[in-house]
């Protein structure tokens, strides 16, 4: 009687642990697709931020594919979950190019993890697309070790363009001090110093910096600490969960305090309507529908295929991270991993976010603004929804009788 | 603005907010350890649960606490009864069985979680405080918790010591002689395991307004519940209550006053220490049980 009741429930248990989170690895092989590996945290604190990751690999998969693919071959995305962990990034990221003959990597997203991942591209000698990780690591290492991480490129951006873009703003907004508070987690403490020299240069001075531990975030004293330091603005460093968390707390200890997200969380639209709109809540992104027509294009298409608008960090910066590289391989015109390096070392790719061209000395993506650079944005949200406010749209430009 | 007179009164007030609503998870535990004698790792995705309901209710516009967090039990009362009937009477002679059969539930849940609201952080809107109180900050939904809370562990521990309770303590001090004088000893395991889990529903359904929500919420208040539980027994609802809040404080104070690196870490040292005295302590050996 016992067995007879507990065996539909064991079932149902183990079939669910038996549905992989990715695709059969029986599709490995296929000599007409071109298989690009994705690396990702699919589990752990970051899985929020690894699941938009997935889902704009896959937008930009469909999309490739939907144009004919790439030098007659059909796009096929193999995934892997980093968990957030460097050495199962690396496990992973040589499992992806050996068993499933990926052609290149994109991936990780954390920094420390994809420090894991390139030496997974630079053993197995394959490109790896950098879509998010910030750390001055990555761009160091490809400088004074080139011979071997000449494969890696990083789509996303660095740590003191990001922190310029941030610093731009706030200058523009005139604002004079400003507080830090952020995830201890390494790139957010080298974003912080960052934007002290970026802004101290401005003449913005910092009146209060803190971070708060991932695995105990205890936000309500840090944001006690935060709402007294008396600042014009609170940049917020962490564009996970624990955003939305402290930022709830810093309303209801400082209504007034204008509030500035490094992007993420905040950037979702349903999350960003349940805070109180009592001071202005902005968030730097990497593109915003309005901002151009191809982020606007883009903002239609991921909202169409998942039911609600992208947040323009951990979506935005993986898709074009995989849609350059196809772009490269395309303008490489054959499958030649050398001939790949070469267009990306060379040619520019229109994406979301502008046009990516990469330093030839660091494989960086060249984030310094200009008409159809790449630039950022960062928006406000407004009762409705949200509004580009950096940098300001550009007028139509009159038409000449 | 309107700050607080001092960010360490502050950190007691809140640590005594959220720790009552961990209180309450932690009591649910307490039953399903003392009656149905089985460690429930799947207690957190009940507290996942009632977030979502919270939610879910929010979106359509009943944003009201209580109301959210009745629901939130009505619900997690009926799954906690078709899991209790399902899987745990059947197999709780197995130790190992329930607790992969646990976790095998919490993944789960975890995964109809992600296909029914997405992975991403979800949020329900918080009401404004409620005033400041010499400098310190009262959240509406911090009264509501603390008073919800108590009242429900208040009214555990009368039932425990009332006529009604007799046969909860009696299962679980020789469910034999239970069974014995004629008591549906099955029945009564599966309806504390819907009771505890409806404990638990409410708690992630009161705390879900100051919170992010997502599929993995349960996972931090589960080791936190079973902390609670191991360091206060399984026999003393008011030490539950009050090593919770403890916890809850201390763990915010070591936040604020320490690294962040170090606080985790020395968390979790102080728990270990707190085991390690347990027998030693007055009121947290286990003696002079409300039981």
């Amino acid at each position: 009687m016992r067995r007879r009741r507990l065996t539909p429930f064991l079932c149902a248990v183990l079939l669910l642990l038996a549905v992989p989170a990715g695709r059969s690895p029986s599709a490995a092989g296929r000599g007409d697709t071109l298989r690009i590996g994705i690396l990702a945290p699919l589990s752990g604190p970051y899985a929020s931020g690894g699941s938009s990751f997935l889902q704009a690999a896959r937008l930009a998969e469909e999309e490739a594919n939907a144009q004919g693919g790439v030098l007659g071959r059909r796009v096929e995305i193999v995934v892997a979950d980093t968990q957030g962990k460097v050495e199962t990034a690396r496990a992973e990221g040589l499992r992806l190019v050996s068993r499933e003959k990926a052609f290149a990597l994109v991936g990780a997203y954390l920094s420390e993890e994809t420090v894991g991942a390139m030496e997974a591209a630079a053993a197995s000698r394959r490109i790896l697309m950098v879509p998010v990780a910030a750390t001055a690591e990555i761009t160091d290492k490809i400088r004074s070790e080139r011979a071997r991480y000449r494969y890696v490129f990083r789509a996303g951006y660095a740590i003191p363009q990001w922190a310029g873009m941030l610093s731009a703003f706030l200058a523009e907004r005139k604002i004079r001090t400003y507080a830090f508070v952020g995830a201890a987690i390494r790139w957010n403490r080298e974003l912080a110093k960052a934007l002290k020299a970026s802004l101290s240069a401005r003449g913005i001075r910092s009146v209060h910096e803190a971070f708060y531990s991932p695995g105990n975030p205890a936000f309500d004293p840090v944001a006690v600490a935060a709402a007294r330091s008396g600042a014009d603005i609170l940049v917020l460093g962490d564009p996970g969960k624990g955003s939305l968390e402290f930022a709830k707390r810093v309303r209801d200890f400082a209504p007034k305090l204008p509030l500035l997200s490094v992007g993420g969380t905040l950037g979702d639209g349903r999350v960003a309507e349940t805070l109180p709109a009592t001071a202005p809540l902005f968030v730097q992104a990497a593109a915003w529908p309005g901002g151009s027509p191809e982020a606007t294009r883009y903002g239609e298409a991921f909202e169409k295929r998942y039911g609600y608008p992208p947040s323009g960090y951990s979506d935005t910066l993986p898709h074009d991270a995989l849609a350059v590289l196809l772009a490269a391989v395309r303008a490489a015109g054959r499958l030649e991993t050398d001939a790949v390096v070469r267009a990306l070392e060379t040619g520019s790719f229109p994406a979301v976010a502008g046009a990516y061209r990469f330093d030839p000395a660091t494989h960086q993506a060249l984030w310094t603004g200009g008409p159809e650079g790449l630039h950022g944005t960062v928006i406000s949200w407004e009762p409705g929804g949200a509004r580009v406010v950096y940098p300001h749209p550009r007028p139509p430009r009159p038409s000449r009788p | 603005m309107t700050g607080p007179a001092s960010p360490l009164v502050q950190i007691v007030a809140d640590g005594l907010f959220t720790g009552a609503a961990y209180a309450l998870m932690a009591a649910g535990l307490v039953l399903i350890l003392g009656v149905v004698k089985v460690v429930n790792l799947s207690h957190g995705a009940f507290f996942t649960l009632g977030a979502y309901v919270a939610y879910s209710l929010s979106v359509r516009g009943f944003a009201n606490p209580a109301a959210a967090a009745a629901i939130a039990a009505a619900v997690g009362y009926a799954f906690g009864l078709f899991m209790g009937r399902s899987f745990i009477n059947p197999v709780r002679t197995h130790p190992f069985s329930v607790a992969v059969g646990t976790l095998g539930f919490t993944l789960l849940a975890e995964q109809v979680a992600q296909s029914l609201w997405g992975p991403h952080a979800l949020s329900v809107a918080q009401e404004p405080p409620l005033s400041a109180v010499l400098g310190v900050m009262i959240r509406r939904q911090g009264v509501v918790c603390l008073v919800v809370s108590a009242a429900l562990i208040g009214g555990l521990a009368l039932f425990l010591r009332s006529r009604h309770g007799l046969p909860l303590k009696l299962i679980a001090e020789d469910e034999e002689i239970a069974s014995a004088v004629g008591m549906d000893v099955e029945r009564i395991r599966a309806l504390t395991f819907a009771a505890a889990s409806a404990a638990a529903a409410v708690a992630g359904a009161l705390l879900a307004p100051a919170t992010a929500i997502a599929p993995t919420m349960g996972r931090g208040p589960l080791i936190l519940s079973l902390i609670v539980v191991i360091a206060s027994g399984m026999e003393r609802t008011g030490a539950v209550f009050g090593l919770a809040v403890a916890l809850g404080i201390l763990s915010s104070a070591e936040a604020y006053l320490l690294d962040p690196q170090w606080s985790y870490a020395l968390m979790l040292a102080a728990v270990c220490a707190l085991l390690a005295l347990r027998p030693a302590l007055p009121g947290l050996s286990g003696a002079g049980s409300d039981r």
